[in-house]
């Protein structure tokens, strides 16, 4: 929550010389950050951020007692000024011209307080012009007086407070009773917007159940100001914490006044508002106080003390801080403080419901020190060795420079994906899927990386031969537990299959994986899918799958985890061979669709002196081997060869009608 | 009597010589040969001078006429050499680069923060992207509607909510690794981890993106405090901004940290002022702001001693041990490098090769 602070307004409880400078400076490194400080209306104004525990720096007076505290830590002279409120009020009128309160019923359980008090005679003056500028320093609409007050006041003291029209809550009865409301009641806010209830719901009620208000989160019409209004019944209520969220989210009704009520606004400054409503009341409106002031205070109680030791202070902050130190920052913080031996027990002030561990505390205490006064030091605690199972990220981060090395672009695209792209991979009940999406083409959380890279290709036409890959979760469900978050890596290309293989060959190559294989998937339902698979440690691992995509881009995604397990840091070394190679080209015609591997593998079984054979070139129907043949024992002559050569193009001839171009 | 020769104008003669070789153009090797090493050849000529040089540098004289010949002899050759190997390149033509691909600009960011805390001991580690609302807020100290809460933009997983762990949301911080890094070292420290991944957040504008990353700090151990955290914290700014980059910390509210705070990095466009002029006179509303900061500071992220109850949710007892914890997010804390200037987050998940070319 960011609150906007005028320099000016702020000096009416605060007492100091510093610049607005130095304030943003000091109150930054200590307290709420100021971000920033805009002039608006001839004034310095600070843009302040509360965090939520600190409501009770959520208005001017709050933010004073906070400065205060802070400027004397560096010296410069600040204090808070004390409260110039008005603390007796007397009835205005005769006798006869009062004007009863409300019948009200409080349900301690719902609101800790309850205070109000007629004001009679109301005028509709216009907001002056020293209250309408700091309304609008503060980023607020002005309207006129009696609307504004209230507005101006909450800024000020830091408590909502609510202005009914008296005759209009007379008319419906007279009566405010405090109770929750049952699911399908309806009440309409005084923007004339109607909502209907879910049960739960805080309101105050007339005596026909009608529901009159919401409070601490928006006036409902029937009872609101409007341009009729003659009385007005100040109130000011503070329902629980918890109801106030419950109902202001339910009905995203976020009014300042329910953010600030549903972070435990301190009911004790209900009657400092009550009260400085009443002088504005009186002076700005001509208004005079018609009743009693009503108070019902049943949730009247202070805050539990907190223990703590300074030994344990001094863990946490690391320096040796002295009793007397710690004991005047909290005092200074209006905490009471009782110190026995080690032993320090601090009584928070009731505004400050966020001290209540030990670890509160030691926040206190460092921040006014001021982490800027603490060394900085490295640990010398043990370092821990016990590392994550199933991730490597050192081989991820290598495979990641690898391929953008040899000219792969990565990507990150979003996990989430559109039906549209869902439906590339599965159908929509095997995905899982968000249940509150912010945009339609996030909705489904992705199974395979291979649609989103592929989109981003036909997102760049103008760049030719693209490459990209991916290294990221896929996600699919299980019923009644999280998904399975399975790394996977994906490669999409515009280049050609043996290309795309190729680039996947030398990757492997380069984590010291054996060899890999290709299997067909055989299947009337697919075409051109291939297993991407290798043998380790004698067994066959299928790491994942090769494709041409519809629209003839080739594809692969890998298996993480089982690539994983597959890789090696090093290579499986040998030496280089001691005896003669004999190398030697052959040409082959193949009838269409022959699978040039199993010719590779064909030929590789007929001898084991054929050691590797490598497509080199294919024209048309030609196909051109490298043939290499090798014994380690002994120089390979023509002789060994002779045979073989002859061997295979008859092989060749009988499985694959491959006929031999030229002659050997 | 017969003119003697000093062994300096022998060096005179010999580099002539040389040089006369050097500049020699147009003789094949077997003319050269001829011309510098035949019976009549410059080395034979000057040879006979010996014959004038002092007894006592005769042996000097005799080293130096071998050193020429065999000068003579390589350069010979290697001019032979030259005139057959090299021919004329043109050295001004452009060069023809090799296809080369890019790592994302995120991974990048992720290996140097990476590296970086692992000079220092922390040990890498990813958790969940999709977790229970128990690990994401529950156990750090966030019980359902919790107004801290609100800041987590969060969503969820349309699947039926488990009774003790809750609802599946995707993690909206690298935090729910807190408690599950715990668990995982079964309660025993130390712990000193770096856990960094995928995050989403239910926000999209030019700062915000649905899925950003994050990289969390995590230590805990007996006599962990402040300082520690604050020479972490340091050590990073350094590391990572370079030398001259200052960083703060100031108190803020999590609900699972207690003290809490907030990280500041200087800014390096307005140097850490505020103001993009320098005139210090004018006053505060004349001077033109640093639009890309706030006065002078970027908040790069939390961080705070881990709060007791998240210590009690991962199995250790908050009166033994202490710790602390920081979380950033990996695209912010990356774009605020000195000349970077990205001002639109969403172009890092954008696949605009265009960008992405440039990393």
């Amino acid at each position: 929550m960011n609150i906007l602070i005028p320099h000016k307004w702020l000096l009416e409880h605060l007492d100091t010389k510093a610049t607005d400078a130095e304030i943003q400076k000091y109150v930054s490194l200590c307290g709420p950050s100021i971000e920033r400080i805009y002039q608006t209306e001839g004034d310095s104004v600070y843009d302040i951020e509360i965090t939520t525990n600190r409501v009770d720096s959520m208005s001017v007076r709050g933010i004073a007692r906070e400065i205060a505290v802070i400027l004397e830590q560096f010296d410069v002279k600040a204090s808070l000024k004390p409260s110039n409120i008005i603390k007796n009020v007397d009835v205005d009128v005769s006798p006869t011209e009062m004007l009863p309160l409300p019948k009200i019923k409080n349900d301690p359980k719902l609101s800790k307080r309850l205070t109000c008090v007629v004001l009679s005679g109301v005028n509709r003056n216009q907001t002056p012009d020293w209250m309408a500028k700091r309304l609008i320093q503060t980023g607020q609409n002005v309207h006129d007086a009696v609307i504004d007050i209230t507005n101006y006041v909450t800024h000020e003291l830091g408590h909502p407070c609510h202005a009914f029209d008296y005759d209009k809550l007379m008319q419906t009865g007279g009566e405010i009773n405090v109770e929750e409301a049952k699911k399908g009641e309806t009440f309409s806010t005084l923007d004339g917007e109607t909502f209907t209830t879910v049960g739960g719901e805080v309101v105050f009620k007339n005596g026909q159940n009608e529901i009159i208000d919401l409070p601490s989160i928006k006036g409902t019409a029937n009872t609101s100001i409007d341009d009729s209004t003659k009385n007005v019944l100040l109130l000011l209520e503070s329902i629980m914490a918890e109801k106030v969220r419950f109902a202001s989210m339910t009905h995203a009704i976020r009014t300042t006044a329910a953010q600030l009520m549903e972070k435990n606004v301190d009911p004790n400054l209900a009657e400092d508002v009550l009260l400085k409503g009443i002088e504005l009341y009186k002076s700005l409106t001509d208004a005079k106080v018609a009743s009693k002031i009503f108070d019902e205070y049943p949730g009247k109680k202070s805050l539990d003390p907190v223990k703590i030791t300074l030994k344990r202070i001094n863990e946490y902050l690391g320096i040796d801080i002295k009793l007397d130190k710690v004991q005047s920052i909290l005092e200074q913080l209006e905490c009471k403080v009782k110190a026995s031996d080690d032993l320090i027990t601090v009584y928070p002030p009731t505004f400050r419901p966020d001290l209540s561990i030990p670890a509160d505390i030691v926040e206190e205490i460092a921040r006014i020190y001021g982490y800027h006064n603490f060394p900085s030091i490295l640990m010398d605690t043990p370092i821990p060795t016990n590392r994550q199972k199933g991730v490597n990220f050192i081989i991820e981060d290598r495979i990641k420079r690898f391929l953008s090395s040899i000219g792969l672009q990565e990507i990150y695209s979003y996990s989430m994906v559109s039906e549209e792209i869902a439906l590339k991979t599965d159908t929509l009940e095997n995905h899982l899927k968000i249940s509150n999406p912010l945009t339609d083409d996030r909705i489904y959380m992705r199974l395979s990386l291979i649609p989103s890279l592929e989109e981003i290709i036909d997102q760049n036409p103008q760049t030719p031969n693209l490459s990209v890959f991916e290294i990221a979760n896929v996600y699919p469900p299980i019923e009644g537990n999280l998904p399975n978050e399975n790394l996977h890596l994906g490669i999409v290309s515009t280049e050609s299959y043996p290309k795309v293989r190729g680039i996947v060959e030398s990757l492997f190559e380069n984590l010291f994986i054996e060899k890999i294989t290709i299997e067909i998937v055989s299947s009337p339902m697919v075409s051109n899918v291939g297993i991407i698979t290798v043998i380790h440690q004698g067994k066959k691992v299928e790491l994942g799958g090769i494709k041409l995509l519809q629209s003839n881009k080739v594809a692969v995604e890998i298996d993480f985890a089982k690539l994983l397990q597959a890789v090696s840091t090093h290579p499986n070394y040998q030496p280089s061979p001691k005896t003669a190679v004999m190398v030697e080209d052959m040409t082959f015609t193949l009838p269409p669709k022959t699978l040039v591997g199993d010719v590779i593998n064909s030929i590789l079984q007929l001898s084991k002196i054929i050691t590797k054979v490598e497509l080199k070139t294919k024209y048309k129907q030609n196909y051109s081997f490298v043939i290499t043949y090798h014994d380690d024992d002994k120089n390979v002559s023509s002789v060994d060869v002779e045979p073989l050569r002859k061997k295979i193009p008859k092989v060749l001839d009988s499985i694959y009608k491959a006929k031999l171009v030229g002659t050997v | 009597m017969t003119e003697m020769i000093s062994i300096e104008q022998l060096e005179l003669k010999i580099s002539d010589i040389k040089s006369q070789l050097e500049k020699e153009e147009g003789l094949s090797k077997a003319d050269l040969q001829i011309k510098y090493l035949g019976k009549k050849g410059l080395f034979n000529e000057l040879a006979k001078i010996i014959a004038k040089v002092n007894y006592q540098d005769k042996k000097s004289a005799g080293q130096m006429l071998n050193e020429l010949k065999n000068f003579l002899n390589e350069t010979i050759e290697k001019m032979e050499l030259q005139k057959t190997k090299v021919k004329w390149i043109d050295l001004t033509q452009p060069g023809i680069k090799p296809k080369v691909g890019h790592m994302h600009p995120v991974s990048q960011a992720m290996e140097e923060i990476t590296r970086i805390f692992e000079r220092i001991g922390f040990t890498r580690a990813r958790y969940q992207e999709i977790d229970w609302d128990w690990y994401v807020f529950e156990s750090l100290n966030m019980p359902k509607s919790h107004p801290a809460r609100d800041e987590w933009e969060t969503f969820f997983i349309d699947a039926p909510t488990d009774k003790k762990l809750g609802k599946i949301v995707l993690t909206t911080h690298t935090s729910n690794g807190q408690v599950r890094e715990m668990e995982r070292l079964n309660s025993k420290a130390p712990i000193r981890m770096i856990n960094i991944g995928r995050c989403y957040r239910r926000q999209q504008d030019t700062t915000h993106t649905q899925m950003f990353h994050q990289f969390e700090g995590l230590v805990i151990d007996k006599g962990i405090n402040i300082q520690h955290l604050k020479g972490t914290l340091d050590y990073f700014a350094q590391e990572f901004y370079g030398p001259g980059t200052k960083s703060r910390i100031r108190p803020f509210h999590f609900q699972f940290t207690e003290p809490s705070l907030e990280v500041d990095f200087s800014c390096h466009i307005c140097n850490g002022t505020g103001f993009l002029d320098n005139e210090v006179k004018k006053s505060q509303d004349q001077r033109n702001k640093c639009k890309f900061c706030k006065s002078g500071w970027h908040e790069v992220g939390g961080a705070g001693m881990v709060h007791p109850n998240v210590l009690k949710a991962g199995g250790f007892n908050p009166e033994v041990y202490t710790g602390f914890a920081f979380g950033w997010g990996v695209e912010r804390t990356y774009t605020l490098k000195e000349g970077l200037n990205i001002d639109d987050i969403r172009l890092l998940y954008s696949g605009d090769l265009k960008f992405l070319e440039q990393f």
